[in-house]
């Protein structure tokens, strides 16, 4: 399947996915001590034992899978963060590559106004990808952002200049890339 | 959002799953996913017919929460694990808690 978008709305997703690249990637203890000469060894260890996040994004991107046994929880996040935060980014880097593609088909318009638009061709494992970084970055913001069920005319009823609503706005056009992709995918 | 018609009356997956297996993945309402993204994962991940994916995202926009499957302790943190992938909010816990 192939979508169409403008150069603006590629640049801005491939920002949005760079951004939750780094995130899923970065474990904390190695972000903390990355100039340490020591940061790889205790960063290893850190990946394979991955505490409870602090930070609400990486806590609802990783869940407890025990609401009633923090031990069984603490058990489970030692043995799946790693691997999910690695698929997670492997998601992620496939959703960059086929933006990546679309970057240099846009070349070959001759028009000029065409020129500001660009296909994005995507095979089911990429659409498949496309799926759950489009998932993760709108639980990423809409975590930031604090959305509620039904509360979209609150985000309109701010005022232009405050940047919430942006991103709420971004938030909201990514939930309509995703729906578009799967309504394409069920068909 | 639209509710599709539910056509036959079928037992609470809750009661079911009690019975036969000893323990359950949750997924838990949350207000970022879209509904016809976590229809697609249950249809995806767990083969289910559309109708019953539906009724199972239904259940869990309107009850908050609905049972997906059931199984070993084991095969439940597998399907746990697989919806966080998919970042859908699962929990598990025995059948019937």
């Amino acid at each position: 399947m192939s979508a169409s978008f403008h150069v603006v709305e590629t640049e801005l997703l491939a920002s949005l996915v760079g951004q939750l690249l780094e995130l899923v990637r970065d474990h904390p203890i190695q972000s903390q001590d990355r100039d340490d000469p020591l940061a790889d060894v205790l960063g290893g260890v850190g990946v394979d034992d991955p505490g409870r996040p602090t930070d609400p994004v990486l806590l609802r991107l990783f869940p407890d899978a025990y609401r009633e046994d923090d031990e069984a929880a603490s058990d489970f996040r030692r043995f799946t963060e790693r691997g999910l935060r690695e698929k997670k980014a492997a998601y992620a880097a496939t959703v960059l590559a086929s933006l990546a593609t679309a970057d240099q088909a846009a070349d070959s318009y001759a028009d000029a106004q065409q020129r500001e638009k660009v296909k994005v061709h995507l095979d089911g494992n990429e659409a498949e990808a496309w799926l759950r970084t489009l998932t993760d970055l709108r639980l990423a913001l809409g975590t930031r952002l604090g959305v509620e069920e039904g509360d979209e005319e609150h985000w309109q009823s701010l005022p232009e200049d405050d940047p919430r609503r942006h991103v709420h706005d971004v938030y909201q056009w990514l939930g309509f890339v995703q729906e578009t992709l799967v309504r394409a995918l069920n068909t | 959002m639209v509710t599709a018609p539910v056509e036959v009356e079928r037992p609470d997956v809750d009661e079911v799953v009690a019975q036969e297996t000893p323990w359950v993945t949750v997924v838990w309402n949350d207000p970022v996913n879209l509904m016809s993204y976590v229809t697609y994962v249950f249809q995806t991940y767990f083969g289910y017919p559309k109708k019953k994916a539906e009724r199972l995202m239904l259940d869990v926009h309107e009850k908050g929460k609905a049972a997906v499957s059931s199984g070993s302790r084991e095969e439940m943190e597998r399907d746990v694990e697989a919806m966080h992938s998919y970042g859908l909010w699962a929990t598990m816990q025995k059948a019937g808690e």
